[in-house]
């Protein structure tokens, strides 16, 4: 008796949504299988890969990557290095020093960043606000309004926010917006809901469902995504079909794993390694779980999950 | 997987003969289904129908051991489902047509990853031992070495006299990886004769899927699936669709755990491995074989399976203990909170940012976050105490400032007075906000505040001989007269008897803070406010939850219990708090005319006890349907329901008297598992129990206004299973207007035109 599997694409679909223009523009989602299961159906579009640019670039210090940037100053010198990373598919602008608690960059300083990467590349762009509410409101509009016709992807709008993030980012500028919350399958629909009352076209719309680090509390974002994708796939639920990004790399840098010293943990090895395999790990685990995008810092760990990606696809 | 009575009785024999005891076969089978009856009180079974059954009743994979571990046994695809159950285990990988000195450092390097993270021991738990030639002596050699290093081995040969070589001298904790469709039949006979698992390999799932069959048909069924194909792209698939064809279609052939060897798709590249084990340990890997396991590997690889393998109904917990953060030592002031693992990273992570030398103590709270543990008594003074006493951090830390969670700013008098010596300081609200703090040292004032204030007090209360005192002591000395006010509501009496449906109003609760300085400072107003509130809206019982009370607990319930039965002809009550005299004071002062005092609650855990303080006290007690945590299903729950249900009758409980919970579950999060809580009370139901829950925990979370529309639906369906009580809002009009019209429809009032006004 032969084997025969069982295997069938899902009625629902995900949105396919794409992101900036011209030959570099690329298209995130579209598959109508859970994540890498080329034997239910093909997957037309691979999942993409961003590299994350910050305005505080300066302060890293992993000599592999601070390597990679050497000679880059401007925000644009690093994006125009970062564009030609073996990999990377899109670019991420972090603007981590905008925070009034923190630096407290002004939003000026940022858009002329943002406006100097834009004309320095083609790559499509992400933008990363700086997590204060009020800050990253008057950031994503005024960003939006100086890439017009860049089709960006601002992140993010979330359920305190949206509004004002939903009605500029996206209904103003035509950019395309992210729906962020926290390992809550419940509010990530409700708020795409809500972005689509606000006559937001759901192909304009890209969520980010929370993120952790491997090993900190990444429970919660596995059974989201999973839930999720079974939701859009499963259920046909329209207010689940949006295409998910994984910001990576802001958590993965952070954590004891990719920050102790080789002195503080000989026993480690080299902390650098420790930084890349924690982002390779992360990223990893998030596409396996539905992330049609993630975002990551490291030359190394960007080559290791591009290799990654067209193996699996 | 459960079979369904007509599946059963497609196979039964139809006499309907009677000579089971069943009327019909039918019946029989249904009762067969439940597990009520053997399948072998039938004479007339043929025995193929019943190893059929047998076969389906198995459990739809198959767990192997292998020395100490588990593999496979999985019942679910994701671990939302319920939970993912034996942990995917690594391999490194050594082979033949390694030098020796290669292997050796192979071996050497294998066993220096061994560290503990929240509890678990993280190394390597296989070496995988490839054969890649002919000589039975090179091949045995290198498993002797490899089987020294202690670890358990996984025999990759497909040579049948290396393998019996290798078995000579591998031990038993081994797994013979060479059944291939060649040669199934000469290795199935090593792998019986040594005892050992037997490893499958096929160059696709077809030849796999035949070669299991054949074993199977030769009596093997203690096997593993190497599943790993040409690439990973094909490995994913195998790995994927063995698994689903095993839970979803219930064929147990493909019922068997998996190994998956990066070490054949990725060689030589350790990042490339990290991420393809990363897929496999939630994709279906039982045993992921790696060319290496670095630290840097190790780190995000264990910490990602630490996670995918935690139930999701149970907490993950870190270990109560002194953690020194940025070389904190004696000296350093110390800083407390839960052993909820997700508050000891975030604290830890913002302490560390910090930079300041801080002496985190973590105490034992059942896994949970800080103000929940504090609402269920878990995180009280005396546990912090305990913690104190047991980690011996008197002796062991010199400084004597204690900065406590901000959220539990109530508990610094308790613990202030259990601590002696301590000087107990509130920080803030949010672990974001704990850089600042520690940078600013804004404890210290607060600590020499807290230090002036216990030097104060000590002066003017010269050390206080503290005696326990009798109720009677308590009740004629602390307990303030209790003054009748006229709140124009009566109790219109409930009559124990009846079958009508029994609402437990919640609103007289310390997590409210109006209630909790009511009960604080025994002031009547608002706490009879809110009972008249409840009365007036047809609570049949008022539900008495006066906080964790440690220091006052007796006097407060006493109070409590005198306050609402002398202003309400005495309306019966159920007596909320984990404090057991508390309890026990407030049914000493308890009148039963309107029915007796409810003890709220036990569970079939740490709480078990207070089983037998009901007992004790001819009380009713609710009995919580959870030991540690959430029940995964509906067999757990029953589980618990039967140990405690026991318990009650062995201390002479009649069954009536244990009003079953079965924790209703939050729609936002659990709404897969709502119709699990409901088939539970349907189970009570038919065993003739009594249920009772917090049933608008369903709704937490959910917009106000849709919450008496959520409550009053689920009361609807939960009473058509049988649920004879709930804990509620009776304020909410919805909701009661729905639970007197089901009594009407269960027969349980007489029907009238007015009958939402009686």
């Amino acid at each position: 008796m032969a084997f025969t599997p069982k295997t069938a694409p899902f009625s629902g679909k995900i949105n396919a949504v794409t992101l900036g223009t011209g030959d570099k523009a690329i298209v995130i989602g579209g598959q109508n299988v859970m994540p890498f299961y080329t034997f239910d159906a093909p997957i037309e579009h691979a999942p993409k890969i961003g590299v994350e640019i910050s305005d505080a670039a300066g302060q890293w210090d992993a000599p592999e990557l601070k390597a990679f940037y050497a000679g880059c100053t401007t925000m644009a010198d690093y994006a125009k290095k970062a564009e030609t990373m073996p990999g990377a598919d899109f670019l991420c602008l972090h603007f981590e020093s905008a925070d009034p608690n923190g630096a407290n960059r002004s939003v000026a300083d940022c858009v002329a960043d943002a406006k100097a990467v834009a004309e320095a590349v083609s790559m499509p762009i992400v933008i990363m606000g700086c997590k204060n509410l009020e800050k990253d409101g008057e950031l994503f509009a005024k960003i939006s309004e100086a890439l017009q016709g860049k089709n960006i992807l601002v992140l993010s709008a979330r359920s305190e926010d949206y509004k004002t993030v939903g009605a500029s980012v996206a209904l103003a500028y035509g950019q395309k917006v992210g729906a962020e919350t926290a390992d809550d399958i419940n509010l990530a629909k409700q708020l795409n809901i809500m972005l689509k009352g606000l006559s937001i076209n759901p192909e304009n719309i890209v969520m980010n469902i929370g993120t952790a680090a491997v090993g900190y509390g990444y429970e919660y974002v596995a059974s989201t995504l999973d839930r999720v994708r079974l939701a859009a796939l499963a259920q046909s639920d329209a207010d689940l079909q949006m295409p998910i990004i994984a910001p990576v790399s802001t958590d993965t840098w952070g954590v004891k794993e990719s920050s102790a010293t080789d002195e503080d943990e000989p026993a480690w090895g080299s902390r650098e390694e420790r930084a890349i395999e924690m982002e390779v790990s992360t990223a990893a685990a998030n596409l396996t779980g539905g992330a049609d995008a993630v975002i990551m810092r490291h030359p190394a760990a960007v080559a290791a999950i591009k290799k990654f990606i067209e193996e699996l696809i | 997987m459960a079979l369904k009575g007509l599946d059963i009785f497609k196979l039964s024999p139809k006499k309907n003969c009677k000579e089971c005891g069943s009327p019909t076969c039918m019946a029989f089978c249904m009762k067969v289904a439940q597990g009520a009856v053997s399948i072998d009180k039938c004479p007339y079974f043929s025995d193929e129908a019943k190893a059929m059954l047998n076969e389906q009743t198995a459990p739809p994979m198959k767990t192997i051991a292998v020395g100490e571990y588990k593999l496979g046994g999985e019942t679910v695809l994701y671990r939302h489902e319920k939970t993912l159950v034996n942990k995917t285990l690594f391999a490194v990988s050594v082979s033949t047509a390694m030098t020796p000195a290669e292997v050796d450092a192979k071996l050497a390097d294998l066993q220096k990853v061994d560290y503990e993270r929240i509890g678990e021991r993280m190394y390597v738990e296989f070496v995988f031992v490839a054969n890649t030639q002919a000589d039975p002596a090179v091949y045995a050699a290198l498993v002797e070495k490899a089987a020294a290093t202690g670890r358990c081995l996984i025999l990759e040969c497909w040579d049948e006299a290396c393998a019996k070589a290798a078995l000579a001298v591998a031990g038993k904790n081994v797994i013979l990886d060479g059944a291939t469709a060649a040669n199934w039949e000469a290795m199935n006979a090593l792998a019986k004769e040594a005892g050992v698992v037997l490893g499958v390999y096929a160059g696709n799932l077809s030849d796999l899927y035949d070669t299991v069959k054949k074993l199977e048909a030769a009596g093997n069924k203690n096997l593993v699936l190497d599943v790993t194909g040409k690439n990973a792209n094909e490995t994913l698939a195998n790995a994927v669709l063995v698994r689903r064809t095993a839970l979803k279609d219930g064929d147990r052939s493909f019922g068997y755990p998996s190994i998956v060897n990066l070490a054949r798709i990725a060689a030589g590249d350790d990042r490339l491995q990290t991420a393809y084990a990363s897929v496999f340990v939630e994709k279906y890997g039982s045993i992921v074989v790696m060319e290496n396991m670095t630290y840097a590997q190790a780190l995000p690889l264990y910490g990602l399976r630490q996670n995918i393998y935690t139930d999701p109904q149970k907490p993950m917990k870190v270990e109560a203990k002194i953690y020194p953060l940025n070389g904190a030592d004696e000296n350093s002031p110390c800083a407390l909170t839960v052993d909820f693992a997700l508050t000891y990273f975030l604290v830890s992570g913002e302490l560390e940012r910090s930079n300041q030398p801080v002496n985190l103590i973590i105490t034992d709270a059942s896994g949970m976050s800080v103000l929940t543990a504090w609402a269920a008594g878990k995180f009280s003074s005396s546990t912090v105490k305990k913690t104190f006493q047991e980690l011996d951090i008197e002796n062991k830390i010199k400084n004597r400032t204690l900065i406590i969670p901000g959220k539990v700013a109530v508990m610094k008098g308790e613990i202030q007075e259990k601590l002696p010596g301590w000087n107990v300081v509130v920080g803030p609200l949010e672990a974001v906000q704990l850089p600042k703090y520690m940078k600013d040292k804004e404890y210290e004032g607060a600590a020499k505040a807290a230090a002036a204030e216990a030097a104060a007090k000590a002066a003017a209360a010269p050390a206080e001989e503290v005696k326990e005192l009798s109720f009677e002591e308590l009740l004629a000395t602390r307990v303030p007269a209790i003054e009748v006010v006229d709140m124009g509501v009566k109790y219109k009496g409930h009559n124990p008897e009846s079958k009508t449906f029994v609402t437990i109003g919640e609103r007289i609760h310390c997590i409210s803070p109006a209630i909790r300085k009511a009960m604080d400072e025994r002031d009547p107003a608002p706490i009879l406010k809110r009972a008249a509130e409840q009365i007036a809206a047809g609570a049949t019982y008022l539900d008495v939850n006066i906080g964790p009370a440690e220091k006052d607990g007796p006097e407060r319930m006493m109070w409590a219990v005198k306050l609402l039965q002398e202003n309400f002809n005495n309306v019966p009550l159920a007596l909320d708090t984990a404090n057991k005299k508390a309890i026990e004071a407030g049914i000493k002062v308890y009148n039963r005319t309107n029915g007796k005092p409810i003890v709220n609650s036990a569970d079939a855990g740490s709480r078990i006890e207070n089983i037998n303080l009901a007992a004790a006290n001819d009380a009713i007690c609710i009995a919580l349907c959870s030991a540690d945590g959430i029940a995964k299903d509906n067999e757990e729950r029953m589980k618990h329901c039967h140990d405690m249900l026991e318990r009650g009758l062995a201390l002479g409980m009649s069954s009536d008297d244990l009003w079953f919970d079965p924790l209703f579950l939050v729609v936002k999060g659990m709404q897969d598992k709502q119709m699990d809580v409901l088939n539970a009370i349907k189970m009570f139901a038919d065993e003739g129990l009594k249920s009772t829950g917090g049933l608008s925990n369903n709704s937490n979370g959910a917009p106000k206004a849709l919450r008496p529309i959520m409550d009053a639906t689920l009361v609807a369906m939960a009473m058509m299973q049988g649920l004879t009580s709930a804990i509620v809002n009776p304020c909410d009009l919805r909701l009661m207007e729905t639970i007197k019209s089901c009594d009407i429809f269960k027969n349980h009032v007489l029907y009238s035109d007015s009958y939402l006004e009686l």
